[in-house]
Order: structure tokens, then C-alpha cells, then sequence
């Protein structure tokens, strides 16, 4: 039995329910979005490695060789293709999951299925991208004389963040999305913006020592990121100080972007 | 047992600003400038107070014009929409068809559309599959059930999109209009299968502009006018005040003056008895002609008009086509007049439209629309006793053609003697 009526709940255990109850719907479109994605690529999950590795070329070839950026003592190629191999997962989560509402706009105008299930597994979708560009990234590691480490056992930590943070963030802009349909020029930018704040294609010791603590706190791509370079790169643990901040920022903002789409998704199908 | 569908004070506004949407950019100039939005929102009351309930099993025909509220209705009990305010309450899986494709994704083949709406229903795989060829047997798609959905015609779409929603063992299952689509064998398929659900005890919820079909699948029906409920019944009792009503209206309302397309404006229409004078009404049978006169407003090239008599339930009854006759008028320009003469209309009483057309080229349509109203009226019927009059008036088959009933005996002769003859 269900009820619908014009009170509004934000936040509740029901919702959390109703999403267990439609699981095998989020897995469908998981798999779907997948799917999807790859029917319309020519190179198909090829493009998901290729996109780290030029990137990560590019930046070797301007920021590393030409301008002589330093890569924490490891080559700059393998330096920022550490990085970039997380934050293609990131930007490619985040941009699939603020459009996802407007993607499958006959859907929600049609039936009914909780809502939030669009973004989230927008991003469950492009994390099926990262073992095999994870792969990449420690075989170039191991090609230049890296070895298997116990470390390597903690990757999922960062992974874990970036996708606790790209779903928050992409409920919110998913939601937003639907009122102001800017938000997809905007998208691009703000990307951009949050790529060269976080340190992708520098060293996280760019920041005074002073700061970081607070950086790292508030900036969860930057914490992911020192992580997979600690734990693949220098085969050393990650900073459990600034790890527990950024984690406690993600689970704040995931809270805070659940009430949002949920005070939103009533509205969606008149919308849309 | 549970009530199936209830509404209880249901109102449904729904907000309509210019645009759909509102861009990031002139929102955030608004906070900046300090300016108030502006009212330029308009109200919409789809749904005013709407009070019902319906039983387990029981078949509900929502009828009623466009922008009632019917389908708002349906979107409430389908969860897609909420209410403003007032509450409704659901018990059961409810399978909805809302529109043509609800549910199904175009990037995917139709056999993945059929798994995944079989997961938003809440059924599990094994499920699915059991029922699986039954669906694409229904849905007459064998062929091309591997196909991407987007290379399906609407025909297709609709015929795999109710398959789905009727095979899925829904506990109240909600149509919308969706049968109009399809060809006359899959609507016919489409009702027996409604009815095989209403046998069996499921709960249908029925938007139709069919009222036929209504009449003969729902055992109640709610007329509904400007978002409120005006009837509550017997589906033969409301369809029958739903007509009377439409019908009331449509003579009321004063027939649209005629408004030209691009190419042509239509300046006057008038109807003319068969001694040529300009009359509103005509008795059943009498001849009519219908004078056109118009403007051209740019050279046309061999236009064909086309005038149709229509009956607003039940649409076009005759049409003259100069297209099909091959009346071929050559180069026009500037004003002109034409007549269209039927020598007899054997219609019964009732108001109906006269609808014309313009084409240009090889049937390029050019102009379409109302152009006149005549009234057909038997003093016999206005005069008898109201309700008569009024069911005569509206019910049936809007032709009246000469015959008569016979009861003859039944007699050896008159049997046909085929078997006879075929031996000889």
C-alpha cells in the first residue's frame, strides 16, 4: 500500500527502505547506463583507459616536460596519470549523474520508481569504468620498476570516497538540473575549476602545511588522490587524520544532498 | 478487504510560468539586481476536492473533455505526480500505461525494456521470464523483440507497452487513452484483455475518449468537468449526461469565426437551404450547400478543398474532396467563391461540425479547421417528452438511412438452398 499527499518527507528511514525494496531497479539501470554508453561508443570500454592516458600524456608533455613540474619523485607521467585515472572516474560520474533526470525524463514522467535511483546509478555506472584503468595504472607502475605492495589492499578507500562524494554531488545538481536547465553549461566550468583546485596535475605539498589539514578536510578529491599516490606510488599508508575529515565532509554533504533532491523529486514529473 | 484506489480531498494545482524551466543565470541576475520574481505564474486547477473510492475488482471508466483532470488522476494513483493537497491511497501493484512508451527506454531492445519494467513493478526475474513469450506474443513482436526500442514505430511501442503492463499481473491496472494508436485488431485484443483482468478480480482504472469501449468494460463511471467529480455511475447513465452535456455545449457556443492559414483565408461560410436562403438548421434529409468565400493570399497553384460533416463525438461522417474527385481550379488568386451542393443529408438531429480544408500541390495542407456549425432538427423529437428527445438525439449511429423492421414467418422457402445447389 502507498499513500501520496501533499505532506513532504524529507528525510526518513521509509526512503531508505523504499530504495533497499528497489534494488534490482538500481542494478537495471545500472547495467543499463552501461550498456547504453558503450552501444554508442565506437571504441567502446576502450575510450574509459584512453581518456587517463592521453590526459596524463598531455600534462607529461606540457606541465611535466616543458614547464618541469615536480612529480613527488616519481615520473610525471605515472605521477599524474595516478591522479587523473580517479578524477576521469569523478568527472565522468558526476556529469553523467546531473543529467540523468533529464536523460531519462519519460521515464519519470511515466512511472513511478524513487527517483534518486537515476543519479545514483549514474555513478554505480561509471565506477564500472575504474578496475580496468586502475589495471593500467599499476601495470605502468610496475613498468617502471614499481612492485606489488601490501598497500595496494587500501585502493578501495579513496574509491569509496570519490563515490560517496560524486553521489552527493550529483543528487544535488541531478535535482537542480530539472529547475534550471543551465546547470549543464555551468557543469563543464565548475569541473574545470575543481580539477585545477585539487591536486591532480601538482603535488598535494603545493599546500602550505598550515592549510592542508583543512584542504584536505573540505576537498575529498584532493584526500582520494594524495591516497592512491601514497598507496600505489610510494607504497606507503594514507594520512587516517585527513582521511576521517573528508570522509566526514562526504557523509555531511550526502545527508545535505539527499534533502535536497528529496525536498525537489515531488516536483520532477511536473517539470520535466 | 482494503479499498483499491482512494482520494480524499485531492486538489492538484499545477503552476505555469512562461517557460518551462528557469535558467541559473536570470535567477542568480534576479538576487543580484534585488529584483522580486515576477507573478506571471498561472494557476492551473486540474484536481478541485476530489473525493472517491474504489473497490477491489471493480472497473472505473474516468471520462470527461480534455483538461478534466483524468489523466492527472491516473498520474496521482500512478505516483508519477502528488497532490497539492488532500491525500491518495493505494493498496496493490499498480501496472500503468500513462502514454505511448511509459516505461520503456528507447537505447534498449525490447526484451531488456520488458525485463526492466518487470524490476520497477517489483517482480523478480524468473517471474519475468515465465511470462516472457506471452508478452511478445501479445504484443505481435517476435521479429523484432531484439530490436532497440527506438526503431519501433508508435504502433509497436503501444503494442509492447500495454502488453508488458497487462501481462505483469498488476493488482490495479491503469490505461490512459492508449488504445487510439493501435490498429482496430490490437484495440480489440487491448479490451479483451481488459476484461480478462476484470474478471479475475483486478482492479482497472480507464481513461477513454472511447466511450464504447468505457460502457463495455467498466462497470461504474466518473464523469469528471474542470477538475470535479459531476457524475458518479452507471457508465451508461454517465456517458449518456457526459453527451448531453458536450452537446448542450457545443450548441451553446457560437461557431469560430473563420481564421485563414499562410496561403488562403477563409472570409465567409454560410449554409444555404435548397432554395438558396442562408439557414442555421435543416431537417433530417434535406439537401444543403455550403458557400465558401475566400481570399488567396499569395498565387496558389491548383488548391483542393476539401469540406467534411463531422459529429464532435464520433468525427467525420461524409467528406467532398476535390482531391478525390480531380476538380482541379488551375491558378488562384485574390478573392473567390465556391459552393459544395449535397443534395441530402440524412442526418439525425443533432449539431454537427463542418470542417474544411485546403491543400496545395500534391496535398500540401495549407488550412485546416472548423468552419461552420449546422444544426439538424426534428420538430417531432424537440416536441416529444424532453428525455426522449434528448436520447434520440444523441444515442446511436448518427446516419439515418430509410428502412424498416420485419417480422415474417419463418417459412421453408425463404431458406437459402445452398447446400442443395452445390450437390447439384
Amino acid at each position: 500500500m502507498h499513500v501520496v499527499d501533499a505532506r513532504r518527507r524529507r528525510l526518513s528511514l521509509d526512503n531508505l527502505a523504499e530504495l533497499w525494496a528497489y534494488r534490482e531497479v538500481f542494478f537495471a539501470f545500472t547495467v543499463r547506463h552501461f550498456k547504453v554508453r558503450y552501444k554508442q561508443a565506437a571504441i567502446g570500454v576502450g575510450w574509459s583507459l584512453l581518456q587517463p592516458l592521453l590526459a596524463a600524456a598531455l600534462f607529461a608533455v606540457f606541465l611535466g616536460h616543458l614547464v618541469h613540474l615536480p612529480g613527488e619523485g616519481v615520473p610525471y607521467f605515472l605521477f599524474a596519470l595516478a591522479g587523473l585515472v580517479l578524477w576521469t572516474f569523478f568527472a565522468t560520474a558526476l556529469n553523467s549523474a546531473a543529467d540523468s533526470l533529464l536523460r531519462d525524463a519519460s521515464m519519470v514522467r511515466k512511472v513511478y520508481f524513487p527517483r534518486e535511483i537515476l543519479p545514483l546509478s549514474a555513478v554505480a555506472a561509471a565506477l564500472a569504468d575504474l578496475p580496468a584503468a586502475l589495471l593500467v595504472l599499476l601495470g605502468m607502475e610496475m613498468a617502471t620498476g614499481g612492485r606489488p605492495s601490501i598497500t595496494w589492499l587500501l585502493i578501495p578507500l579513496p574509491v569509496f570516497m570519490l563515490l560517496l562524494f560524486a553521489s552527493s554531488l550529483g543528487l544535488i545538481l541531478s535535482a537542480l538540473n530539472v529547475y534550471y536547465r543551465d546547470i549543464r553549461h555551468v557543469l563543464p566550468f565548475f569541473l574545470q575549476v575543481m580539477m585545477f583546485g585539487s591536486p591532480i596535475v601538482y603535488s598535494l605539498g603545493v599546500v602550505p602545511l598550515e592549510w592542508r589539514g583543512l584542504y584536505q578536510a573540505l576537498n575529498p578529491v584532493a584526500t582520494a588522490v594524495d591516497d592512491i599516490r601514497r598507496l600505489v606510488l610510494h607504497d606507503t599508508w594514507p594520512d587516517p587524520v585527513a582521511n576521517a575529515s573528508a570522509l566526514l565532509t562526504t557523509v555531511v554533504l550526502l545527508l545535505v544532498g539527499y534533502y535536497v533532491f528529496q525536498s525537489l523529486q515531488r516536483d520532477f514529473a511536473d517539470h520535466l | 478487504m482494503t479499498t483499491a484506489i482512494r482520494f480524499e480531498e485531492v486538489s492538484k494545482t499545477y503552476h505555469r510560468t512562461g517557460e518551462d524551466y528557469r535558467a541559473l543565470r536570470d535567477e542568480l541576475t534576479r538576487i543580484f539586481t534585488f529584483q522580486r520574481r515576477t507573478k506571471t505564474r498561472r494557476e492551473v486547477n486540474a484536481l478541485r476536492h476530489v473525493s472517491f473510492a474504489v473497490e477491489p475488482g471493480e472497473a472505473v471508466a474516468l471520462i470527461g473533455e480534455n483538461g478534466a483532470g483524468k489523466s492527472t488522476a491516473l498520474k496521482l494513483v500512478s505516483r508519477i505526480t502528488y497532490p497539492t493537497s488532500g491525500r491518495v491511497t493505494v493498496s496493490g501493484r499498480v501496472g500503468a500505461l500513462i502514454e505511448v512508451g511509459s516505461g520503456l527506454h528507447p537505447e534498449l531492445t525490447g526484451r531488456e525494456n520488458v525485463q526492466l519494467y518487470g524490476r520497477i513493478l517489483g517482480l523478480g526475474g524468473p517471474y519475468v521470464r515465465k511470462r516472457f513469450d506471452d508478452i511478445v506474443d501479445f504484443a505481435g513482436l517476435a521479429s523484432s523483440i531484439d530490436r532497440p526500442v527506438k526503431q519501433y514505430s508508435s504502433g509497436m511501442q503501444l503494442r509492447l507497452g500495454f502488453s508488458i503492463a497487462a501481462h505483469l499481473e498488476p493488482d490495479i491496472l491503469i490505461v490512459d487513452e492508449a488504445m487510439s494508436v493501435g490498429d482496430a485488431a490490437f484495440q480489440h485484443r487491448c479490451v479483451e484483455r481488459m476484461s480478462k483482468l476484470v474478471r479475475e478480480g483486478r482492479t482497472l482504472l480507464f481513461v477513454t475518449h472511447h466511450l464504447g469501449s468505457a460502457e463495455a468494460l467498466c462497470g461504474r463511471a466518473i464523469l469528471l468537468t474542470a477538475g470535479e467529480i459531476d457524475m458518479d455511475g452507471e457508465p451508461k447513465e454517465v456517458i449518456h449526461e457526459y453527451l448531453r452535456r458536450l452537446h448542450v455545449r457545443l450548441v451553446a457556443e457560437s461557431p469560430d469565426r473563420a481564421v485563414g492559414g499562410d496561403g488562403i483565408e477563409i472570409l465567409h461560410v454560410s449554409t444555404h437551404d435548397s432554395s438558396g436562403d442562408e439557414v442555421a438548421a435543416i431537417r433530417p434529409g434535406d439537401p444543403l450547400t455550403i458557400r465558401v468565400r475566400y481570399r488567396a493570399k499569395r498565387a496558389l497553384v491548383s488548391p483542393q478543398f476539401s469540406i467534411a460533416i463531422a459529429d464532435p463525438t464520433m468525427g467525420q461522417l461524409v467528406q467532398a474532396s476535390m482531391l478525390v474527385d480531380g476538380e482541379d481550379l488551375g491558378r488562384v488568386e485574390g478573392e473567390g467563391c465556391l459552393e459544395c451542393a449535397f443534395t441530402a443529408l440524412p442526418f439525425k438531429p443533432r449539431t454537427y461540425d463542418i470542417l474544411g480544408e485546403v491543400r496545395e500541390g500534391f496535398g500540401r495542407l495549407i488550412d485546416y479547421q472548423r468552419w461552420a456549425r449546422i444544426q439538424v432538427t426534428d420538430e417531432v423529437a424537440q416536441h416529444g417528452s424532453g428525455v426522449v428527445a434528448v436520447w434520440r438525439s444523441i444515442y446511436g449511429a448518427p446516419v439515418a438511412l430509410p428502412y424498416s423492421w420485419r417480422y415474417p414467418q419463418p417459412d421453408r422457402a425463404d431458406l437459402p438452398e445452398t447446400a442443395d445447389r452445390r450437390t447439384r
